[in-house]
């Protein structure tokens, strides 16, 4: 699959760029990242233009995560339903309504370029949550763009070394994944603990 | 009991995250140290003119080390080439792989 679709990103060009990258932002795992890697890398060899390439990363993702989000905004009950059952109860669902009302900005930016695995959950939570569109897109448009400036950047500069950077690039985003896991697990657990002696003193 | 299997589940969970922020962090970074150390894997999805950019080389004795005609706008796949030339791929990336140490020898770095 990963062959094809960069066989085919040296064959059609930036618009085979602007497919996957709206395809991937829906959730479809595909090697978007090695993509936008090897991007930067023929637009240093002069095959690409590194702006259009941006341009066209850019707003395939834009595009595709709108899609996610309407999805989640109006997917209907089928889908509340299958997110209630995934989450647990309709007491959580509401919890993480919540969270992504206070959270909602941060979450949608940062999903868009450090912790990429997140971005089509992301997608999916602001619209079932009722996070605003127009802030979403904001904060979706600047994640993405720099998730395309810098994705491409790094083929540009490191156009000869393309598997190795986007191993090393790999290998630290679900370093960040786990190190927010570590901290989100962490803090609930200090909680836990901090919330049982005033527990055990209102008895 | 109920809590406490919650929080033992919360103790192995935070411990597994912690265990691969080590993984992935120290993988990735013995990968940069030696990033300068090997070649760039030649892969079926790479073009002519893209293994000569990455391998340092020029792309005329690669294209002529396949039998085909010299053209750096040709950006088809080497799996490509290998179907319409009737040659299995990992022959092909072994033709090229010989025409680059070739190169290599011929051209003072």
């Amino acid at each position: 699959m990963s062959e094809q679709i960069l066989a085919a990103l040296a064959l059609y060009g930036e618009p085979a760029l602007f497919v996957v990258a709206i395809i991937a932002s829906i959730g479809i795992p595909l090697p978007v990242m090695l993509l936008l890697i090897v991007a930067g890398s023929l637009a240093a060899q002069g095959t690409f233009n590194f702006g259009i390439a941006v341009l066209a990363a850019a707003v395939g993702s834009v595009a595709g995560d709108q899609i996610g989000y309407a999805i989640g905004r109006w997917g209907g009950r089928a889908l509340t339903g299958w997110l209630t059952r995934l989450i647990g109860d309709a007491k959580r669902l509401e919890k993480m309504d919540g969270r992504i009302r206070r959270w909602g900005a941060a979450s949608v930016f940062f999903s868009r370029w450090l912790v990429t695995p997140l971005g089509p959950w992301v997608n999916l939570a602001s619209g079932l949550a009722g996070f605003s569109w127009l802030r979403f897109t904001v904060w979706d448009v600047l994640g993405e763009a720099l998730f395309a400036v810098l994705y491409i950047g790094f083929g540009l500069a490191f156009s000869d070394r393309v598997q190795e950077i986007e191993s090393i690039l790999g290998d630290l985003t679900w370093a960040l994944v786990a190190v927010l896991a570590a901290a989100i697990i962490g803090w609930k657990l200090f909680a836990k603990k901090a919330a049982k002696p005033s527990a055990t003193q209102s008895v | 009991m109920q809590l406490r299997r919650q929080n033992l589940v919360l103790a192995l969970a935070f411990v597994l995250a912690i265990a691969a922020t080590i993984f992935f962090g120290v993988r990735a970074g013995r990968k940069a140290r030696h990033i300068h150390a090997g070649n760039e894997q030649i892969r079926g999805w790479m073009s002519v003119p893209f293994i000569a950019h990455s391998r340092h080389v020029h792309e005329e004795p690669l294209f002529r080390a396949i039998g085909v005609t010299p053209n750096r706008h040709d950006h088809r796949p080497i799996r490509d080439i290998a179907r319409a030339e009737h040659v299995p791929v990992p022959t092909l990336i072994g033709q090229l792989e010989s025409a680059i140490t070739q190169e290599e020898s011929s051209t003072p770095r």
